[in-house]
């Protein structure tokens, strides 16, 4: 992969193309979904309002499966807003960067360096997904864990950390290396899988000689897997999510 | 000066040199506190503005169902009182209407019987008043056969007188008169 442009900011540095992906994905999503609630209406909905109501059963089902619904509800928002917007972010970093030519002017915020550059060029022939990024994965798994503590601490008390000292107190040492290990795994397991499919389409449009063409023939295939990690991913990050808060705030057995 | 005044201003100064940048995919920084940020600020304005009114209309929709499920529940036990109903009337009506054919037919019978019996009555009553006009008839018929007899002995017995001179054929007369008389129906 190419170098990452930072952008300075105060004493430290942000990952300027993370970052401006992030808000095109934020403004896609955004519009998606105002869109579809744009016609909002308890009647027949809409194409758009109908995707969206089945998304919402969809992860509210997820939530039922895993807790008490009544005790993990509050976690629906937040999961919406997770698996729509993990999976937007990893899908579009599949789309072919067709503004690169237009983009290589631009000196502004060295957007130039990020997303300009001849058309075929491996270096920015995608854009890149937010997702793609070990910050924002961290970010995600930060606030996962957050949740786990949370919820813990809301349903059980100081009677959540009593966990950590079963079934015999020496167990704390496994306790305490499955909670850190739960949000890193989380993050590196997002972050990889979006990071290999993006190396690997530049290492297919890399493959050289009279194979440079032949781009043609692998990339198809592992657009349409990277679509299927994409949504994968989005998925277990949702899932996982509950999965940890529903384990912290279920009753003894 | 404030950090970010400096950071602002080392942004615009990068813009024009060439900024630093980083070859590690490994590479944490602010990056993941601005990311952290607008996740939360995402979702906030997602469950504000998108999730909670949509989920208010599916509670609404479902609500509506419900609604619509009950009173047609409702509609349906309705209509199968009123179909009940409606049959026990129409079994009514029909009893009804047969106890109306019976007595009928009954009045038709004693109706038609007494028509009989009156018109029984008035042919006997006729027959009497035809006999009793026969009988009439007869007794006029034999007075006046009474007085034609009485006539035509006078007439006999004046010509008895008539021909009292001749005695010798006077048997001869009588018994001729008496024939005449006894081929007469009386």
């Amino acid at each position: 992969m190419h170098e990452t442009v930072l952008w300075v900011l105060g004493n430290g540095t942000v990952h300027a193309k993370t970052l401006i992906m992030t808000w095109v994905v934020m403004i896609v999503l955004l519009a998606f979904v105002f869109l579809g609630i744009r016609k909002m209406t308890n009647g027949t909905p809409g194409k758009l309002q109908n995707v969206l109501e089945w998304i919402i059963d969809f992860v509210r089902g997820l939530i039922s499966d895993n807790m008490d619904y009544k005790k993990g509800s509050s976690l629906l928002t937040y999961l919406l807003s997770l698996i729509m917007f993990v999976l937007f972010a990893n899908l579009i970093g599949l789309i072919p960067n067709i503004f690169a030519p237009l983009l290589s002017h631009v000196e502004f915020a060295r957007i130039n360096e990020m997303f300009g550059g001849a058309i075929f060029s491996a270096r920015t022939t995608t854009l890149q997904s937010p997702t793609a990024d070990v910050n924002t994965t961290f970010a995600l798994s930060t606030i996962t864990i957050i949740l786990v503590l949370v919820y813990g601490l809301k349903y059980k008390g100081a009677h959540y950390f009593k966990h950590f000292l079963e079934p015999y107190p020496p167990f704390v040492i496994l306790h305490v290396i499955d909670f850190i290990a739960k949000p890193l795994t989380l993050a590196f397991r997002l972050f990889g899988n979006i990071y290999a499919g993006e190396i690997l389409i530049a290492v297919i449009l890399m493959i050289p000689g009279i194979f440079a063409f032949g781009g043609i023939i692998p990339m198809p295939f592992w657009l349409i897997f990277c679509v299927f990690i994409g949504v994968i991913q989005s998925y277990v990050i949702t899932i996982l999510t509950v999965a940890y808060v529903g384990q912290a705030i279920e009753e003894e057995h | 000066m404030n950090p970010f005044v400096i950071g602002f201003s080392n942004t615009i100064a990068s813009v024009a040199a060439a900024g630093p940048t980083t070859n590690s995919p490994l590479h944490f920084d602010y990056t993941y506190f601005v990311q952290l940020i607008s996740f939360l600020i995402l979702v906030w304005i997602l469950a504000r503005y998108a999730w909670k009114p949509l989920m208010k209309i599916m509670e609404s929709r479902r609500q509506f169902i419900a609604d619509n499920l009950a009173q047609a529940e409702q509609e349906r036990k309705d209509a199968e009182k009123i179909r009940l109903e409606y049959q026990q009337e129409m079994l009514k009506a029909r009893q009804e209407a047969q106890s109306i054919i019976e007595k009928a037919t009954k009045n038709s019978e004693k109706r038609a019987e007494e028509i009989l019996i009156e018109a029984r009555k008035e042919t006997e009553k006729i027959k009497q008043g035809a006999l009793a006009d026969i009988e009439r008839e007869r007794d006029r018929a034999i007075a006046d056969v009474k007085a034609q007899v009485i006539d035509m002995s006078i007439a006999v017995a004046e010509k008895i007188i008539q021909h009292q001179l001749d005695m010798r054929g006077q048997e001869a007369l009588i018994e001729q008169f008496i024939q005449e008389v006894g081929d007469r129906p009386c």
